[in-house]
This record gives structure tokens, C-alpha cells and sequence, in this order.
């Protein structure tokens, strides 16, 4: 297996611990082997030093030089369409989905009952016919 | 009467110990650990809920229904948070025995404020 | 003053002559037992209460007429139910309707009641007159004729109570009908399972 996502300047992160819970950032500098300078000018994440073990790696990266200035982050940011390709991963569908699951009433739960029942019972008809079409 | 409800309307909890110190125990408070409350501020929504010991004695006794059995309730109420990793202290209307300790408590739904 | 006391006087001595020959009365007849304890006070007075009436107790921002409930205890524990109104002795006026659930109209205290952010819209249904003296079983009745039984032997309900759970569902249940799903929501019972903490829930 060969390592993708490194801890360097400019790699995007996600921080997932605080406060700050779910939002980006860019990792501006690295402070010592327990926190980064991290800073998110487009998704409301003040500039501050994080500890790694709050963070998580995401595949993107931005290209900056080290200690570069908020303003420069935010150049950046908006030239390598971060937000962009964020939105299309498969994992910020998920959190999403997640953030809505919680969200749901007890009607709503109710209803997402229902569809996953109608869901597995079309897939087990589905998965039946074609049982006894092979025999 | 009908068909009984089947579905659990309590939340699991599990009979930690007393209120301690070092060297002293508090008999007279119980500490519980609620199943998914894992931070101080998650157990606002337990306090002041009703707790419900549930065990199998040797003699049967009468209970509610009037017909005798071995299943007897030690009630209690959820009194405080305890720490900050989520654990409350419950007082009961009877201490709880030593035994119960590492048993299942049932944390109940009401008094509800939702 | 003197002459009032003279007067005084003289009707305690007739009073207390009076009493003399009751007790002469009394004691003639020996089948009835000497009193064991006297009243203090000739006329029994009710005591000075300090205490104020009762305010009504108030009811819980979330739960408005035609809000779902959740009943949390009871026979019908797990039940979702359609709130009507609050009864003066800030009991909750509840039915299933039921025709579809099988909860009665009943009275629930709001502490065992789950509210839920589904609501009903019941503003065009006519609430029946029910207050907490409609709920309270007649005593006198209590040794029913046998016409009253039905074959299991269970005293059958009596007939207003009947009509007026009809007519509630009647028009209740024309409502929920309307709201796709909710006829099988209100049917269904609530549970917590595996991997569900109410305090991260929404109701």
C-alpha cells in the first residue's frame, strides 16, 4: 500500500473533535508532532494551532507556501475549487446524510421505515426470481 | 388485557458502584453509566428520570398485577450528573444490594420534558 | 355591667341544670355506653386554610392541540396518540382515535407523554364536552345487572361513552386519512432499539 495523503503544507484537512466539528481547513504550518497551524478562511474556521489527533486527512491539497497569510489561504482555496470538490466526494455525502438522519422526527423516522422496508422487499422478490430462474 | 407492548421504551444503563472516595462509600447513592451517554453534557436530558432496578429473587412475592412472582423493582431517580464521561448517580428508595453491582439497570422515559 | 352578669349567671345555672337531668336521662338508660372522647368545640369549624387554590398546571410548549404524543407508560405504553386538550386538572385529553389504534379517549399526565413534532390539524374537529367528572366511574353501578355483562362476562361500557368515542373518530380519522402515511404511523408503536439514545433523538 502506498501513502496518498501526507501531513504537509497546504493539505486539507477536516477537523473532527470541538466545536469547530466538520469544518475545513488548510494546514498553514506544522507546529511540532502534536499540532498544526490549520486555518479555513472559506468555511469559518478561525486561524488557530490543532491538534493532529482532531484531524483527518482529505485527499485535497492547495498550494501555499508556509505560514502564508490568510488572504493568500483564501486565493488559493478558491483557485484549486476546494469547496467544489469537496461537495462531490462521496464522504461529505455521507456526513451529510448523517447530519440529516439526525435532524429526522419521529415521523420522519417512521416514514424512512417504511421506504427501507418497501426497498428490501422489492430487492428479496427481485433476489427470489432469480434464484429460481438458475435452479 | 391485550397484547402486551413488545418494543424496549427505556434506556439501557448499568449499576456502576456507590458514590465512593478512596476508602468510604456513599450506600445511599448509586453511580449508573447510561448506554450512548458518553460526555457530561448528554446526560441534561436523564435527570430526574426514573430509574427502574429489575431482578429475580427467591420468593416469589406479590406484585403489581396482584399475581405472585419472583421479579422484584428496586425504584429509583436519577439525581446527577457524575464526572464528565457521562455517568449520573441515581438514589433509590431502597439502597441497592452490593450484588447488583456490573447489573442492568433500566433508565426510563419519563418524568418527560420533550 | 352587674346586671348583665346576674344574668349571665343565672342562664349558665339553668343550663347547667339543664344538663343535670339529661344526664339523669342518660344514665336511666344503661343498654346505651358512655361517650369515649368529647368534642372540643361545640360546632365543628373548618380550618383556615393558608394555602391558595391551585394554579393550573402548564402545559408544555410543544404540545398544542392535535399534536402526536407518545404515551410512555401505562396499559398503552409505546401508543402514539392525537392530543385534543388540557382538562382542569391539567390532565391531557388524548384519544388513538380509537378506531385505528385502540386507545380510548383518556386522561394522561403530560410527564408520561413524549410530544412529537407531528401535528394534526384539528381545528374543524368538535372536542366533546368531556371533562375530569366524565372519567370518573359511577360507584353506585358498581353491581351490575346481568344485562349489563357482556358474554366474557366484562361489564360493557356504558353508552355515552360509546357515542362520544364515535363521534371523535368519525371525525378524526377523515383527517389522518389525508396525511399520506399517518394512519400506519399512529398505528404503530414507538421503541427505542438498538444503537437509538432519546437524548440525541428528535421527537
Amino acid at each position: 500500500m502506498v501513502f496518498r495523503r501526507f501531513v504537509e503544507i497546504g493539505r486539507v484537512v477536516l477537523v473532527n473533535y470541538g466545536k469547530d466539528r466538520g469544518k475545513l481547513g488548510v494546514i498553514v504550518d506544522v507546529v511540532d508532532h502534536n499540532r498544526a497551524l490549520v486555518d479555513g478562511p472559506l468555511t469559518g474556521l478561525a486561524r488557530q494551532t490543532i491538534n493532529w489527533k482532531s484531524l483527518t486527512l482529505t485527499p485535497f491539497k492547495v498550494k501555499i507556501q508556509h505560514s502564508s497569510r490568510t488572504g493568500v489561504v483564501r486565493k488559493a482555496w478558491e483557485e484549486a475549487k476546494i469547496t467544489e470538490q469537496w461537495q462531490n466526494t462521496a464522504w461529505y455525502k455521507k456526513l451529510c446524510a448523517r447530519r440529516n438522519k439526525q435532524k429526522l422526527g419521529d415521523f420522519d423516522r417512521f416514514k424512512v421505515m417504511i421506504a427501507k422496508k418497501r426497498k428490501s422487499a422489492m430487492i428479496h422478490s427481485q433476489w427470489k426470481r432469480l434464484k429460481s430462474q438458475q435452479q | 388485557m391485550s397484547k402486551k407492548p413488545s418494543g424496549r421504551l427505556y434506556c439501557k444503563g448499568v449499576v456502576l458502584g456507590y458514590k465512593r472516595s478512596q476508602r468510604n462509600q456513599y450506600p445511599s447513592q448509586t453511580r449508573i453509566k447510561i448506554q450512548g451517554v458518553e460526555d457530561r453534557a448528554s446526560t441534561a436530558f436523564y435527570l430526574g428520570k426514573r430509574v427502574a432496578y429489575v431482578y429475580r429473587a427467591k420468593r416469589p412475592r406479590k406484585s403489581v398485577g396482584g399475581k405472585k412472582t419472583k421479579i422484584r423493582v428496586i425504584w429509583g431517580r436519577i439525581i446527577a450528573p457524575h464526572g464528565n464521561r457521562g455517568v449520573v448517580r441515581a438514589k433509590f428508595r431502597n439502597n441497592l444490594p452490593p450484588s447488583s453491582f456490573g447489573k442492568r439497570v433500566r433508565v426510563m422515559l419519563y418524568p418527560s420534558n420533550v | 355591667m352587674v346586671s348583665k352578669s346576674r344574668d349571665v349567671r343565672r342562664r349558665l345555672k339553668e343550663k347547667a341544670a339543664r344538663k343535670e337531668a339529661q344526664l339523669k336521662t342518660m344514665s336511666d338508660k344503661p343498654s346505651k355506653p358512655k361517650m369515649k372522647w368529647y368534642p372540643t368545640e361545640d360546632k365543628p369549624r373548618k380550618l383556615f386554610l393558608r394555602k391558595k387554590p391551585q394554579k393550573r398546571t402548564k402545559l408544555r410548549a410543544s404540545i398544542t392541540p392535535g399534536t402526536v404524543l407518545i404515551l410512555l407508560s401505562g396499559r398503552f405504553r409505546g401508543r402514539r396518540v392525537i392530543f385534543l386538550k388540557q382538562l382542569a386538572s391539567g390532565l391531557l385529553l388524548v384519544t388513538g382515535p380509537f378506531e385505528l389504534n385502540g386507545v380510548p379517549l383518556r386522561r394522561v399526565n403530560q410527564r408520561y407523554v413524549i410530544a412529537t413534532s407531528t401535528k394534526v390539524d384539528i381545528q374543524s374537529v368538535e372536542i366533546p364536552p368531556v371533562d375530569d367528572s366524565w372519567f370518573k366511574k359511577n360507584k353506585k353501578n358498581k353491581k351490575r345487572s346481568k344485562e349489563e355483562l357482556t358474554d366474557t362476562g366484562k361489564s360493557k361500557l356504558p353508552e355515552t361513552f360509546v357515542n362520544t368515542q364515535r363521534s371523535i373518530d368519525s371525525q378524526l380519522v377523515p383527517l389522518v386519512k389525508q396525511v399520506p402515511f399517518l394512519k400506519s404511523y399512529l398505528c404503530s408503536r414507538f421503541c427505542l432499539s438498538y444503537g437509538q439514545f432519546p437524548h440525541e433523538m428528535r421527537f
